[in-house]
C-alpha cells in the first residue's frame, strides 16, 4: 500500500467521524440557561429590596390605625386638641358655657363641705 | 441580530439573548466536540463548559477581534484536546472485542470503528495546534483562512501545521496496521 493509500484510508476515517450524529438533549439546553442564569443573577446588581418589613406590637398598632397616612392625621389632630385645650378661644369658651352651664369650684377637700351636707 | 449583538444584550441583562444564543451555537458546539470525542456526555459536558465561558467573556466581548463562532471553535478544540489526552491512550481499542459473527461486514464494522478510535487517540498524542488545525480542516471541514482565524496565524502556518499533522497521524496509526489497515512499510 502507497504512502497515498495511507492519506486516502486516513481522510477517509476522518469522513467517517464527521458523519457520526451529534445527537442534542433538551437536557443539555437546559443546563447552557441554567449556568446563563447563574452568571446573570451573579453580574446584575441587586433589584433594591423593599424595606424590611415592621414586625410585633408596633406594626399591629399602625396597621390598626391604617397606616402611617392615618398615623400622621392622629397627630395633627392631637396637636389641634392640646391647643384648643391650653388656649380655648372665646368661640369655643362661650359654646361650652351654653351647652354644660357655667363652671362651679367644689372644695373637694374641705370639711366644711361634707359638714354642711349631715344636716 | 449577530452573535455579537446578542452577546452584548445578555452582558446587559437580557436573559432571551442568551436562550436565542443557546438555540443558535450549541448545535455546533456539541457537533464539534461530538465529532472530537465520539463520546455523547463528555461532548455535552464540553458543549457546557464552553457556553459557560461565552456567558462569563460576555461584558469584556470584543466585537471588532473575533466572531463569537471563531472564538467558540478554538475554546471548544482546546477543551477536547485536553480532555483526549487525559483518557489515555489505547484504552479503548484495546477493549475492543473480537465480533461473534464473523460476517465480513461485521468485521469491517469493527474496523471502522477501531479506526476511529484510533484515530482519536492519536490526535490526542499531536502538538496542540497541530491537533486543532487538522480537526478544524477535517472535522469541520474548515477552510484554511477560517481556521487561521481562529488560531490566530496566517494560512501558511495552517497549512504548514495541518501537513506535519497528518504525517505524525500516519505515522502513529501504521504502527497498527493488522488492526487498522494502514501500512507502515511506506509511512
Amino acid at each position: 500500500m502507497m504512502t497515498t493509500d495511507n492519506e486516502k484510508l486516513l481522510e477517509q476515517t476522518f469522513a467517517q467521524m464527521v458523519a457520526q450524529d451529534a445527537p442534542l438533549s433538551e437536557g443539555l439546553m437546559d443546563r447552557i440557561m441554567f449556568d446563563a442564569d447563574q452568571v446573570l443573577t451573579e453580574r446584575m446588581p441587586a433589584v433594591e429590596a423593599s424595606p424590611e418589613p415592621m414586625q410585633g406590637f408596633g406594626a399591629a398598632l399602625l396597621d390598626a390605625i391604617g397606616g402611617w397616612m392615618s398615623f400622621g392625621g392622629l397627630t395633627a389632630a392631637a396637636m389641634t386638641g392640646l391647643w384648643v385645650g391650653v388656649f380655648p378661644p372665646d368661640l369655643i369658651y362661650d359654646y361650652s358655657t351654653g351647652v354644660w352651664g357655667d363652671t362651679i369650684e367644689v372644695p373637694l377637700l374641705e370639711s366644711d363641705v361634707f359638714s354642711g351636707l349631715e344636716g | 441580530m449577530t452573535d455579537a449583538d446578542l452577546l452584548s444584550a445578555f452582558a446587559t441583562g437580557d436573559r432571551s439573548a442568551a436562550l436565542e444564543l443557546t438555540q443558535r451555537l450549541t448545535p455546533r458546539v456539541m457537533g464539534q466536540a461530538f465529532r472530537m470525542l465520539g463520546n455523547r456526555a463528555e461532548a455535552e459536558d464540553v458543549a457546557q463548559e464552553a457556553m459557560m465561558r461565552l456567558w462569563k467573556i460576555a461584558p469584556d466581548w470584543d466585537a471588532e477581534r473575533a466572531l463569537v463562532t471563531t472564538w467558540l471553535y478554538r475554546v471548544v478544540a482546546n477543551l477536547c484536546t485536553d480532555r483526549l489526552r487525559k483518557r489515555g491512550r489505547g484504552v479503548a481499542l484495546d477493549a475492543i472485542e473480537e465480533p461473534a459473527d464473523s460476517a465480513p461486514s461485521v468485521a469491517a464494522e469493527m474496523q471502522d470503528s477501531a479506526r476511529i478510535t484510533a484515530l482519536r487517540s492519536a490526535l490526542a498524542d499531536l502538538p496542540d495546534r497541530q491537533a486543532q488545525a487538522v480537526s478544524l480542516r477535517h472535522l469541520e471541514e474548515l477552510g484554511n483562512p477560517q481556521i487561521a482565524d481562529i488560531m490566530d496565524t496566517n494560512v501558511r502556518t495552517v497549512e504548514s501545521l495541518i501537513a506535519r499533522g497528518k504525517r505524525a497521524l500516519i505515522a502513529k496509526l501504521a504502527g497498527r496496521k493488522d488492526e487498522l489497515g494502514y501500512d507502515d512499510d511506506n509511512g
